[in-house]
């Protein structure tokens, strides 16, 4: 009974949302032409209108999220499945429903952004090739193995998606070619690579840790020794002997003032007294200056960028 | 030039060799270390252990194979928790395009593994499902806490039947109607997306978090005022996990005194089936050998530096 409710629930239709249907497809047609009237319409205006433009979608956009969490609403209400009782809350309840497709067109908007960044990719990196630039064979490189892994990582996500029911492809034994050069290119080589590139960091932290940690004044030598204490306390084998020490100490002395000395408990000591205010007080500092950022943003007193 | 002299003029391509040779023979002898698991390791464990059978939990994996050192065993111990506890998961990346095909790779290794030892194997579209890539955090996050279905509206998934039907007609998400319903979501994350997912849904459903050494600090103001439940944090947290998942919380199992203890809670078992001891097992002495290397560059850099100086004085008088 209460899985046919909540199918119900999700089937709801409002001002955002069309149901599957003949008149989706309408909706839908209407918005593709609304989409490209409006993009042909941006062309042409004029160069001093479009910060108004940025700034008035940019305001739009921000809205319903500021209204949601400052228009009042019922204690316990369930904004999307409760009938609103007055004028009140069928507003709160409008701008709630219309979170979701502000947030699916910021996703679309991400979305293309990937869409430009590889559009500008393989621009920039073709016309490398086509000039014989400095270095354009890395950039050959880097086209073909854009090319490779486009269509391998194609193909293998269409025979997965389209032609394989039962899941089959997910056992290697019933692989075919797609699947196969995809497994490589991605897991043999792509990964790797990647997980190569990270772990040079661990060759320059070496690096640093005999050349540039210097003990030159009373802060660095506190910094140290906490940091020193903190790294002891990751090495379980090191902790376990060590507390096991302290614990008979305990009880030989009868004094359980030394239980202080374990080194997870000074570690703990250190990251709940130390680090930690320390981490939310800058935290605070930031999310201050990100809210005021925000708002600026937001109303548009923000000189340049995409505004300017 | 005296010899501190030389030493702090060491050619860097002779501490890379030293680091490659440790690092790599601890790789090769995996011993089982006695820990003491940290309190946010105990409250992790904890947390999953309380979670009815059968219930679902959302799994935000947004990290890649550049932090697999720490994110993949997290991962894995993540997999064979839920698995264990036959708890119904949904995950999905909002940080990175290539994290859901890493998650599944991830996914198919501990199936492997289970139908190896004789166990259940998970099924996509019947006990987990693939959300893919989101490619806004902060707005799929905000979207989630205010309405799940409408959120992941219109998506499919394969089921073991045959063909897709609407994820939310599956038996992984047919009792959830809004974010509130999962008993938990836990990241996997090696970035700043648990914030985001904090400040949008930790007053919508239990947060859980499993990261990386660099991003775990940043995320214990959060557990400390109990926005999240428990976090496993880099490596040691992955070895934690195993060791908890191997001989849980408070249980003596035969033994005189438990090899866990935890005044916070009474007793957590440890996990009924599968494997618990793996990558953290594996990677865990390394750690040692690389966190003694550490110290020990500091140690003699700076060692060097003040007979250095020192020479360079008595040289000077």
């Amino acid at each position: 009974m209460n899985n046919s409710i909540f199918l119900l629930a999700q089937n709801t239709e409002n001002f955002w949302r069309k149901l599957p249907g003949q008149g989706l497809v309408i909706w839908v047609i209407i918005g593709l032409l609304l989409g490209i009237a409006l993009l042909f319409a941006f062309t042409q205006v004029p160069s001093n209108l479009r910060r108004w433009i940025i700034v008035g979608f940019t305001f739009f956009a921000g809205l319903p999220y500021v209204l949601a969490y400052l228009w009042p609403k019922p204690i316990g209400a369930d904004l999307q499945n409760d009938i609103p009782r007055n004028m009140s809350e069928q507003i709160g309840f409008t701008i709630n429903q219309a979170i979701d497709p502000v947030g699916k067109i910021t996703n679309v908007l991400q979305a293309f952004l990937l869409g430009v960044g590889i559009f500008s990719l393989v621009r920039v990196h073709l016309t490398k090739v086509r000039r014989k630039s400095e270095n354009w064979g890395f950039s050959t490189v880097l086209l073909v193995c854009f090319a490779l892994m486009t269509t391998v990582g194609f193909m293998d996500w269409r025979q997965r998606k389209f032609m394989d029911d039962n899941g089959l492809l997910n056992e290697p034994a019933n692989w075919g070619f797609f699947q196969y050069a995809n497994d490589l290119l991605f897991e043999g080589m792509y990964q790797q690579m990647d997980s190569a590139m990270f772990s040079m960091i661990a060759f320059f932290i070496l690096s640093a840790a005999y050349r540039a940690f210097r003990i030159r004044s009373v802060e660095a030598t506190v910094m140290m020794a906490s940091a020193l204490i903190l790294m002891l306390n990751l090495m379980g084998a090191l902790t376990y002997a060590w507390g096991t020490g302290i614990e008979n100490l305990v009880v030989q002395t009868g004094n359980p003032f030394f239980m202080n000395f374990k080194l997870n408990v000074m570690a703990d000591w250190l990251r709940s007294t130390m680090q930690i205010p320390a981490i939310r007080a800058i935290d605070f500092g930031v999310f201050l200056g990100a809210l005021a950022m925000g708002l600026r943003l937001w109303l548009g007193l923000e000189k340049g960028g995409v505004s300017s | 030039m005296t010899f501190w002299d030389k030493m702090q003029k060491v050619d860097r391509r002779i501490l890379y060799v030293i680091l490659v040779v440790f690092v790599c023979t601890g790789l090769f002898i995996p011993v089982k270390i006695p820990v003491e698991p940290d309190p946010s390791s105990k409250d992790f464990y904890a947390t999953v252990m309380a979670i009815p059978e059968g219930s679902t939990v959302l799994v935000q994996t947004d990290w890649t194979n550049s932090t697999r050192g720490e994110s993949m065993g997290h991962f894995e111990n993540l997999m064979r928790l839920l698995m264990s506890k036959k708890l119904k998961f949904v995950f999905y990346s909002a940080a990175d395009p290539v994290a859901p095909q890493v998650a599944r790779t991830v996914i198919t290794r501990i199936n492997a593994e289970r139908k190896a030892d004789g166990l259940y194997v998970y099924q996509i579209g019947k006990d987990y499902l693939d959300l893919g890539y989101f490619a806004n955090a902060e707005a799929t996050n905000t979207n989630m806490g205010t309405d799940l279905r409408q959120a992941w509206a219109n998506r499919t998934s394969k089921v073991p039947e045959g063909g897709e039907i609407d994820i939310f007609k599956t038996d992984v998400l047919k009792d959830i109607r809004k974010i509130g319903d999962c008993k938990m979501m836990v990241v996997v994350t090696a970035s700043a997306s648990i914030d985001i997912a904090i400040q949008r849904l930790a007053n919508k459903v239990p947060i859980t978090a499993m990261v990386t050494g660099v991003t775990g600090p940043g995320v214990l103001p959060f557990y400390q005022s109990g926005q999240v439940k428990g976090i496993a944090i880099g490596l040691k947290g992955v070895y934690d996990t195993e060791y908890l998942m191997a001989n849980g919380i408070n249980i003596k199992d035969g033994e005189a005194k438990p090899k866990v203890t935890w005044a916070k809670n009474s007793s957590v078992d440890k996990v009924a089936e599968g494997k618990t001891f793996a990558r953290g097992n594996q990677y865990y002495g390394t750690l040692h050998v690389a966190l003694v290397l550490l110290i020990l560059a500091v140690i003699l850099g700076n060692v060097g530096m003040f007979m250095s100086r020192r020479a360079a004085r008595k040289g000077g008088e």
